[in-house]
């Protein structure tokens, strides 16, 4: 009898979840985001195989900065790199620098919302004032601050998990400056799902404040966290591009606002380089808009209210 | 039946929810406004006793169940279970062994199920919170235990079901099944069959009072329908503002009421055949009153066809009208 409980369980999950999905899938905008984001994380998920090791000045094999051609479809850098090679390869390091600080966010975010909505009080007043500090600390100062701790920490040449300090500071300043907004919207939706009756059923029922919060709240923040979660990533992309463009990446790792900010500093605007600044600047903008796509559609498919309304 | 032993006590109960004062009032000094949501109410349910609480929307009687259920702390008197003073009991863990003996089905079925969890898991959930269990299968079996005993049958049906997937009234026998699996000494039924249909109305309440049989389970059974309460209680209080205005057995308040009120409520009840004509109690005229201004002296002066000067200064205490019998009433004898 048990055996058959369980199965009946994951079918009927099965079916709402592929209920859900055909609904996702059926949003013209979603369709865009999920091409856009997949061409792109197909091109970060292999980027040796598609264009070869990452080219350095040592290595690199074009002249200097020549146009788009047959041999560098996105034509050379002031150093004779290969465009095409360097976008790519940069797919891959903004992609990680983004959701990795999307998921520093997203769960640091989360619980100081989930708390301070559900205690309330004194723990709601003082997790609040903090948060409205992060929503309002600018990257860019952080970035300041934390870079020389960093530094500091793990020595000039060292990594963490594999990334050199400098966008070790990055992620984690992206994640520090993005979770306020996120802790915001799930507080006050935290608010009012506390205020249901199947909450002072769970009390009555004897579970514990964790168990209420994880098993009942949680579950029922699911759409908020991932249409959120879209949106918090489209504009992690945005501040790892400003924050390397303003010199804060590192040239061994570039990232796509790392190679904006090579172009700008050798004067590819000026030469009418458009291939170097426009192949990472597309590149930025397309993933982007993909999230916000993605976000928007996540949002309709979970609240059937909006649908009504275009 | 009630074998006498107090098992419920409630002493001169009150709970008093703070208003928002506006701005202005805060700044000329005017004392904080309050609803008075129960205003002194004394209670007490035997073992294995069916009480009915009957009341007007607004009455305070959900608000009773909820202070009995420790969701809400009373600003003021006593609650004893089995002679223990349960006022100042909070926290989880103090409170796990007095949820294993106090339960509660909740008015409104639709909000009470959390709409991302099966039955299963609905029903599971307090076997688990409480320790009841100690295997998978064991808690399978109090599972389907629960749902057969309230009329969801085959249990396993239903296991993976989700609250939309279920009707009204299956809704709310989960909730009862819920109730049930804990196998509590008291539980406090809010309106546990105000959204049901006529038969599954008289089955779910068979099977309430079967469970009262069986397991000398007490009631505090919410409502605002008194025949129904004159069906299913032993003991039948009508609450009016935060307070119990007549107290009796259900024989006494149906057949010999004593208070306005209740002659009122009970005059309000539509019948079939108009056989008795009308008690010399008009229909009650008027809203209740909020609970944020009740009026001085006997708070159902206002509405009272019987009132006369007395009752608009000074309030009524309980007046003994028969052995057991309780009326709030300057002219009960
Ligand atoms: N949390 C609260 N804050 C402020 N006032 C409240 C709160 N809960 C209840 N009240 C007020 O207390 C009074 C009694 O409410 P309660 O829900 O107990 O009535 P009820 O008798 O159960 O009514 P119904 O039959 O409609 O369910 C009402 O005036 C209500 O507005
Ligand atoms: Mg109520």
């Amino acid at each position: 009898m048990s055996k058959i409980n369980v199965l009946s369980r994951s079918r009927l999950r099965a079916r709402a979840i592929s209920g859900f999905l055909r609904h996702f899938i059926g949003h013209g905008g979603a369709q865009l985001g999920l091409v856009c984001l997949g061409f792109f994380l197909a091109v970060a998920a292999m980027p040796d195989t598609l264009v070869g090791p990452l080219e350095t000045a040592i290595t690199a094999t074009g002249d200097f900065l020549a146009p788009p051609s047959r041999l560098h479809y996105l034509g050379t850098d002031e150093v004779g790199r290969d465009v095409l090679n360097l976008v790519v390869h940069g797919a891959r390091i903004s992609l990680t620098i983004a959701l990795l600080a999307t998921v520093i966010s997203l769960v640091v975010g989360t619980t100081v919302g989930i708390t301070a909505g559900y205690f309330g009080g004194l723990a709601d007043v003082c997790l609040m004032r903090v948060t409205d500090f992060f929503f309002v600390v600018p990257s860019f100062v952080l970035a300041l601050v934390i870079t020389p701790v960093a530094l500091e920490a793990m020595g000039a040449g060292g990594e963490i998990l594999g990334f050199r300090p400098s966008l070790f500071v990055i992620i984690v300043v992206i994640g520090l400056t993005s979770w306020a907004f996120v802790a915001r919207v799930i507080r006050s939706q935290t608010l009012s799902l506390k205020e249901r009756t199947f909450i002072d059923r769970a009390r009555v029922a004897g579970s514990s404040n964790t168990s209420i919060m994880l098993r009942h709240i949680l579950p029922n923040l699911v759409p908020q966290v991932a249409a959120n979660g879209a949106l918090v990533v489209a504009n992690a992309i945005y501040i790892e591009t400003s924050l390397s463009f303003l010199g804060l990446g590192d040239p061994l790792q570039p990232s796509w606002g790392t190679l904006l900010s090579l172009a700008q500093r050798s004067g590819a605007a000026s030469v009418g380089a458009w291939w170097y600044l426009g192949a990472p600047g597309v590149c930025v903008l397309t993933v982007s808009l993909a999230f916000v796509l993605i976000g928007n559609a996540l949002d309709d498919t979970f609240n059937p209210r909006r649908r009504v309304i275009p | 039946m009630p074998d006498n032993a107090e098992l419920l006590r409630l002493e001169n109960l009150q709970v008093r929810f703070p208003m928002q004062s506006s701005a202005i009032d805060s700044i000329l000094g005017r004392p904080k406004r309050v609803v008075r949501a129960v205003d002194g109410i004394d209670l007490n349910i035997a073992r294995g006793e069916i009480v009915a609480l009957v009341g007007e929307s607004g009455s305070g009687k959900t608000t009773v169940g909820r202070i009995i259920t420790k969701l809400v702390q009373p600003t003021g008197g006593r609650l004893l279970f089995d002679g223990t003073d349960m006022t100042m009991a909070h926290g989880v863990s103090g409170l796990r062994p007095y949820r294993h003996r106090v339960q509660m089905i909740f008015q409104d079925a639709y909000q009470a199920l959390n709409p991302r969890h099966t039955v299963f898991d609905a029903v599971a959930e307090p076997l688990r919170s409480l320790g009841l269990v100690e295997n998978h299968d064991q808690l399978t079996e109090r599972v389907s235990e629960s749902l057969s005993a309230a009329g969801l049958k085959p249990p396993e049906e239903f296991f993976a079901r989700f609250p939309h997937e279920l009707s009204g009234g299956q809704r709310q026998r989960v909730v009862v099944a819920g109730a049930l699996g804990v196998r509590p000494e008291l539980i406090v039924a809010d309106e546990p069959v105000s959204m049901l249909d006529v038969s599954i109305r008289a089955q779910l309440l068979q099977a309430l009072i079967d469970l009262r049989e069986k397991y000398s389970l007490a009631l505090l059974f919410i409502t605002h329908d008194l025949p129904l309460a004159w069906l299913i209680a032993d003991r039948i209080a009508v609450m009016y503002l935060g307070k119990v205005v007549e107290m009796g057995s259900a024989d006494d308040i149906t057949l010999k009421a004593s208070h306005p009120y209740t002659l009122a409520l009970r005059d309000a009840t539509p019948k079939l055949h108009n056989e008795a004509g009308r008690g010399g109690v008009q229909a009650l005229q008027g809203e209740v009153p909020s609970a944020a201004r009740v009026p001085s002296g006997c708070r159902f002066h206002p509405r009272c066809p019987l009132a006369f000067e007395r009752c608009r200064v000074e309030e009524p205490p309980a007046i003994a009208v028969g052995p057991q019998h309780t009326s709030a009433c300057w002219l009960a004898k």
